[in-house]
């Protein structure tokens, strides 16, 4: 009996990789194989709701890293009540995000709380956090397993916020996440809330290699178990490596 | 443009909300034009602000549709991306607008065609801001010289033709010189924010629509408590040299040239006072606070909001609940109440009477 739980074991570290590599490590490599802190792109976001009642949205997004610090600056185009709005994000590793808003109708950039990652992103089914990195030291990580996910071998890895403050601030409290074992690109992602009921799920696919040897998904969509609402964003076009200079990521330059 | 019956009249009028060309580069922006300017930190009530002018009987949802423009030259130079230099040139003067020839101030008080100063050099307004935008925190010190688009009132005439006096008041500008200072600082889940402006003003002749020196300050918290975005704001006024106005006496009852000059100095005593108000000037100090509560919900499809203005000094306050919903990308729609309430002589005690009231909007935005 105490062979066979032996067996059991050790058969499961092999199968879900860990012998080599943890939860946190492989997560970390995740993260890093995607091209966020470096790009230039236009992107549409698809909003629909149970009754299948559509709203699009339209934005143009850039990040660069500068220092240590990821600068992004979103600007929205459509629809006509928030064009011109621009929203301009510091993101740091271990500490709360700077951020700063254009309202047109304000005509003055102002700062403005930045402890609201768990809110909707323009109104979708995305978070705010789902635009920005993760703070890796935020959360505990652990190798669930092994699946198939469209023909692809995936470690299954939960994700669990380590505070409640943690879980609040991001919305939710766990993830599981089926990350190919191949390339560390994820394929779909499972957002629980405090209770353990499944809220949202994200899928992401159109995985396109960048000059730079990082992946970034041209179409990922976020379904709302509840609700029924789903949003998709599509990436009309992506440039990897921002040419913009750092001056256009300043507060200063957001109304422009 | 405006087209409809608004307080009673029929109104038609187009108007620019603005229109100004010029260049935007890096370094440089230097745009020329009717142009709003939206100076301070803190949210609403900016006493470095004095540029331009607000139309506060502009029925709308929004406080910022108030907001009017004024022909300038503004030359942005940004010396790196965190600081830049804001400097502003204004040849001509624009008033802000208060109907106060709305009010029911008595059948004795009219209410003439406003006082433009003189399309002259020496008339024109120059103002100046250099803004600091760092991550830890943000911050600006500013220079205004010029007319104040807030203006006062002055009694331009008094007829005694009917036996009871007939006052012609009408708006006046007056200039002023305002050096300002204001900064935010983040901190966690809070942003602490806090404005001032010292305004000095030349007033040789004791005339009553000129305010004296003051000290205007700001002191401002916003935070995110379930959603909910707080921002609660300590709003002051210092004027130094305040003295209370000297009440009137009259001398010889009998006397018809000791009345006549009773009445007269009746009429002053009390339009210096209605210029106080309008000022914020009726003690040494001046005390208010005002909390805006705000949420959006239903993915965004909504928001409640509602804010609430409280004078301690004045007694004075104002309550806006509203309630907005995006019914279409291109359509939205709100429901509210604007609510006054004030002493009977207190400016809110007037405008209570016109402007209490529910208001219905729908939006359309293309």
């Amino acid at each position: 009996m105490k062979t066979k739980t032996f067996i059991a074991i050790f058969l499961s570290i092999i199968s879900t990789g860990s012998f080599s590599q943890t939860a946190k490590e492989i997560s970390k490599k995740s993260i890093d194989a995607i091209d966020v802190g470096n790009i230039e792109m236009i992107s549409t976001i698809n909003i629909r709701d149970a009754k299948g009642n559509k709203r699009v949205r339209q934005i143009t997004t850039a990040s660069k890293q500068f220092g240590g610090v990821t600068k992004m600056l979103i600007r929205f185009i459509a629809p006509a009540d928030v064009k011109g709005t621009s929203i301009l994000v510091y993101d740091y590793e271990n500490e709360s995000d700077n951020m700063w808003i254009y309202l047109p109708a304000l005509r003055k950039v102002r700062r403005v709380v930045s402890s609201e990652k768990g809110k909707s992103f323009m109104g979708s089914e995305f978070t705010n956090a789902d635009m920005s990195k993760p703070n890796t030291e935020d959360f505990d990580y652990n190798i669930i397993g092994t699946e198939m996910y469209e023909g692809k071998s995936c470690w299954k890895i939960e994700t669990t916020s380590k505070t409640e403050a943690i879980a609040n601030e991001n919305g939710f409290k766990k993830r599981i996440s089926y990350t190919d074992k191949s390339n560390y690109v994820s394929y779909k992602v499972e957002y629980y809330d405090a209770e353990g009921k499944l809220r949202r799920i994200q899928t992401l696919s159109n995985y396109k290699k960048q000059p730079n040897g990082k992946y970034f998904a041209y179409y990922m969509s976020m379904e709302s178990v509840q609700s029924g609402r789903k949003s998709e964003m599509i990436i009309d076009k992506l440039q990897s490596g921002s040419q913009l200079p750092e001056s256009a990521f300043a507060p200063t330059a957001l109304e422009k | 443009m405006r087209k409809g019956v608004f307080f009673g009249e029929n109104d038609q009028m187009i108007q620019f909300k603005e229109l100004f060309a010029g260049y935007r580069g890096e370094k440089l922006d230097a745009l020329m034009g009717n142009q709003i300017i939206n100076w301070g930190r803190s949210d609403g009530f900016n006493p470095t602000n004095n540029i331009t002018p607000n139309d506060y009987f502009f029925l709308s949802s929004n406080p910022d549709d108030q907001k009017e423009s004024n022909f300038m030259l503004r030359l942005k130079y940004r010396f790196i991306p965190a600081i830049e230099l804001d400097l502003i040139a204004i040849p001509f003067y624009a008033s802000s607008n208060y109907r106060y020839d709305l009010f029911e101030m008595g059948e004795n008080v009219n209410f003439g065609a406003e006082i433009i100063p003189p399309k002259e050099l020496n008339n024109s307004t120059l103002a100046a801001r250099l803004n600091f935008e760092f991550p830890a925190a943000g911050w600006s010190v500013s220079y205004f010289n010029g007319f104040d688009p807030y203006h006062g009132f002055d009694v331009q005439s008094v007829d005694w033709t009917s036996g009871m006096p007939l006052l012609t008041n009408v708006s006046t500008p007056y200039r002023k010189t305002t050096l300002g200072a204001d900064v935010a600082i983040p901190l966690g889940n809070w942003i602490f924010r806090a404005e001032a402006a010292y305004n000095t003003t030349k007033n040789p002749d004791s005339n009553m629509f000129i305010p004296l020196s003051d000290v205007g300050y700001v002191a401002a918290i916003e935070t995110n408590i379930a959603g909910v975005t707080l921002i609660g704001q300590y709003i002051g006024k210092y004027t130094p040299d305040f003295f209370d106005l000297p009440l009137p006496v009259l001398s010889n009852p009998m006397d018809p040239m000791a009345q006549f000059q009773y009445a007269n100095q009746m009429i002053d005593y009390e339009n210096r006072l209605f210029n106080r108000k309008i000022f914020y000037q009726q003690e040494k100090t001046n005390h208010a606070v005002s909390l805006t509560l705000s949420k959006s919900f239903g993915y965004d499809a909504w928001n409640a909001e509602l804010t609430n203005y409280y004078n301690f000094t004045s007694n004075e306050m104002i309550l806006r609940p509203k309630l907005s919903w995006k019914i279409t990308d291109a359509l939205t729609s709100a429901i509210g109440v604007n609510y006054m309430q004030g002493d009977s002589k207190s400016l809110f005690g007037y405008s209570s009477k016109v402007m209490n009231g529910g208001f219905l909007e729908l939006k359309v935005t293309f």
